[in-house]
């Protein structure tokens, strides 16, 4: 589904290497779990798959579903079935939710040879979907985003996974902001999107999510680098630990 | 700069100045000197024409035309022109419920006018001069401080005639009245007037639409005046549409009573070069008062709106929005003040002005003023100009919709914050559609 292979990234107004030979495979409906320190390179990976501007891929390359993904631009990946879940949703004034999920999902489909749906179909389909989340559904007519509390911008991320339907969903920090009852929501959401042909990379700084959301593999990232790769025991051992540990054994500098 | 005949008869024909022109062609039509009997109207004209030459067309000196050289647009137009073109227009607000009139360099058409309720009158500032002189001269020119606004004084030195409607005492005007605004003056300079005057507690709502009329140069400078009497209400609409070779000078002074209620929507989706003059005085306690506008200046127009809410009473009220989207090579200019007089205690005054500028070339200037000289009040200000939002637009795109449909979304949820202001529902589609196809060009 998704081969990273000595993946080098810099910021490109910074020329500050964040990513340093990154390798990551993902096969299709598995759940990996990035694990690591701030700063250690996570988002960065969050946004070059999704095809955010600002970062420059001096080595390396990454395919996905046998496509060159870095050939392609941020809309055409969100509509081969690469989605995003944004650390910080961004709040669209004036752009409601019906019209700007009707464009995406109408894109989505449209690109993946399927009829349009009646509007009729698509509104049963928003209610179905944000009832995963337990999102109210009048919030169709609200903006995109807009007056959203914290939870209700992280539960509107995993409602528009569902709507999309992609092939591989990126969840980036998507515990981040979110206290025990709003976590257990979305984790819900997330294992009932789960199938055997969609995969999650779900990037945290924190075990906890991983209670809800069990991984089948979890990594740690240090210096823009997977130094260590482990079953789920993996990320209770690094809640139990920190991440120094991890440096000793690797050999890696202490940054 | 005083300007007198004697001075203009003087100076050869090629050496005179722009204003000496106009106030040759003002003698030569109406005479500079009284004589004999008079009456108010043709007495004030010759105030405006003497005021206007006091003050001069704008230059580039004058602090309030600094970004907005209006005579450069004016030179080609200065003649008073003969030449007519005969159009129709394809105006598309027909279909809006309402009392219809048309209008050409705003002289009333239609004299097989609509059927209005009672209390309700439209005719021609000519037909009140002749039936009721002393009730036009309460009104006419009132609003207006000539030695501020050369255009205006200009529009009421040479307006032969005029819109003029009036509501009567606690009349409540059903339906809007429609005005469809056509010029036929080609290479010239047509000076429409109206007048519109709602009285103690009634209400009217007015939609104006100046619609794209076929290529050639126009320049129009109207003065409107608006008196809106106590407890009254009045909503007013104005879409201009014109093509990328017409000018517009739109003069508007809006002159309230107490508790008095106005609001204006003022919208610019064409014109080569737009000044909008918008003037309002709550002169007593209460008012109300709402500015919004919105303009799409593309090509090389240049487009500026210009605002002064004068607050001279007490616990008044005023909200100003204003937003621009400015690309190609145009131009956008918001310049608003709001003044707060010392009298003017428990003044509650808001402005903000937002604009989105699309190309390297396309300029924008902002400059919001508050001069506040009471101490118990609440005003603020905010004036943004950026580019399109960045992290919305990838936003839209991470979720499969192609760059040029997320800009589109992006730049009509901007410009919708201000359409969604307009009252009328059939006014707001149209504006919803028109904005849609306007960007996405």
């Amino acid at each position: 589904m998704l081969e990273i292979k000595n993946l080098h990234v810099s910021i490109e107004e910074e020329q500050k290497e964040i990513l340093r030979g990154l390798d990551l495979k993902v096969g299709p409906g598995e759940v990996h779990a990035i694990m690591g320190p701030n700063g250690s390179g996570k988002s960065t990976l969050a946004s070059v798959l999704a095809g955010r501007d600002g970062y420059e891929v001096t080595e390396g390359s990454i395919s996905f579903d046998g496509d060159d993904l870095l050939e392609l631009e941020a809309d055409e990946r969100a509509r081969e079935g690469l989605f995003l879940a944004f650390q910080y949703p961004v709040e669209l004034p004036g752009v409601s939710m019906s019209n700007f999920l009707k464009q995406a999902v109408s894109s989505v489909r449209e690109h993946r040879g399927l009829d349009a749906l009646s509007a009729g179909d698509f509104l049963k389909l928003m209610k179905e979907k944000a009832a995963l989340v337990h999102l109210d559904p009048a919030l169709k007519a609200r903006a995109v985003n807009e007056g959203f509390s914290g939870g209700e911008k992280k539960r509107n991320e995993i409602f528009q996974l569902a709507m999309l339907d992609p092939k591989l969903a990126i969840l980036d920090e998507t515990d981040s902001g979110l206290d025990i009852d709003a976590l257990r929501i979305v984790a819900d959401g997330v294992n009932t999107l789960r199938s055997s042909d969609r995969s999650f990379v779900v990037i945290t700084h924190y075990q906890r999510l991983l209670d809800y959301i069990v991984p089948d593999v979890v990594h740690v990232l240090v210096d823009g680098k997977i130094v260590l790769s482990g079953d789920k025991s993996l990320a209770l051992k690094l809640e139990e630990h920190g991440y120094d540990w991890i440096r000793d054994e690797s050999a890696l500098p202490a940054s | 700069m005083t300007m007198t005949t004697d001075s203009v008869q003087s100076v050869p024909e090629e050496q005179k100045t722009d204003e000496a022109l106009m106030v040759q062609e003002f003698d030569a039509r109406y005479g500079l000197m009284p004589s004999g009997e008079e009456d108010f109207w043709t007495a004030s004209r010759r105030t405006a024409i003497k005021a206007f030459a006091e003050v001069g067309f704008p230059s580039r000196r004058t602090e309030a035309y600094k970004y907005t050289p209006v005579t450069k647009w004016l030179k080609n137009n200065l003649a008073s022109s003969t030449e007519k073109s005969a159009t129709s227009l394809a105006d598309t607000f027909n279909d809006i419920d309402g009392y219809h009139y048309r209008t050409t360099d705003g002289q009333l058409l239609d004299r097989d006018a609509p059927k209005l309720p009672e209390g309700l009158s439209i005719g021609t500032l000519q037909e009140m001069r002749s039936s009721d002189s002393s009730f036009l001269e309460t009104y006419l020119s009132r609003a207006i401080v000539l030695e501020r606004d050369p255009f205006a004084a200009l529009a009421s030195a040479f307006a032969d005639d005029g819109i003029f409607i009036r509501v009567e005492k606690g009349i409540h005007v059903d339906q809007p009245v429609v005005i469809h605004h056509n010029t036929l003056t080609v290479g010239g300079l047509a000076q429409p007037r109206m007048l519109i005057i709602v009285e103690e507690d009634a209400s009217l709502n007015v939609v104006e639409h100046f619609p794209e009329v076929p290529a050639g140069s126009s320049f129009e400078n109207r003065v409107a005046e608006v008196f809106i009497g106590e407890k009254a209400k009045m909503d007013h609409v104005l879409v201009f549409e014109r093509n990328e070779h017409s000018s517009f000078v739109n003069g508007l002074f809006v002159h309230q009573g107490a508790e008095s209620n106005f609001k204006t929507d003022t919208i610019t989706l064409g014109g080569g070069l737009v000044r909008n003059n918008l003037n309002f005085l709550p002169d007593a306690e209460e008012c109300e008062t709402h500015l919004n506008g919105l303009y799409v200046a593309r090509g090389s127009a240049h487009i500026d709106n210009h605002t002064l809410v004068d607050h001279a009473k007490p616990n008044c009220f005023s909200n100003e929005l204003f937003k621009g989207i400015v690309t190609d090579s145009a131009t956008g200019v918001f310049n608003g003040k709001v003044l707060v007089r010392q009298d003017a205690q428990k003044t509650n005054a808001y402005q903000s002005s937002k604009s989105i500028v699309l190309d390297r070339s396309a300029q924008i200037y902002a400059k919001p003023e508050l001069e506040i000289y009471a101490d118990d009040v609440k005003c603020s200000h905010g004036a943004t100009t950026g580019e399109l939002d960045e992290e919305a637009l990838f936003y839209l795109r991470s979720r499969g919709i192609p760059e040029k449909a997320a800009r589109l979304m992006l730049l009509e949820a901007f410009a919708r914050d201000v359409v969604d202001l307009v009252d009328n529902e059939a006014v707001k589609q149209y504006l919803y559609e028109r904005l849609h196809h306007l960007l996405s060009s």
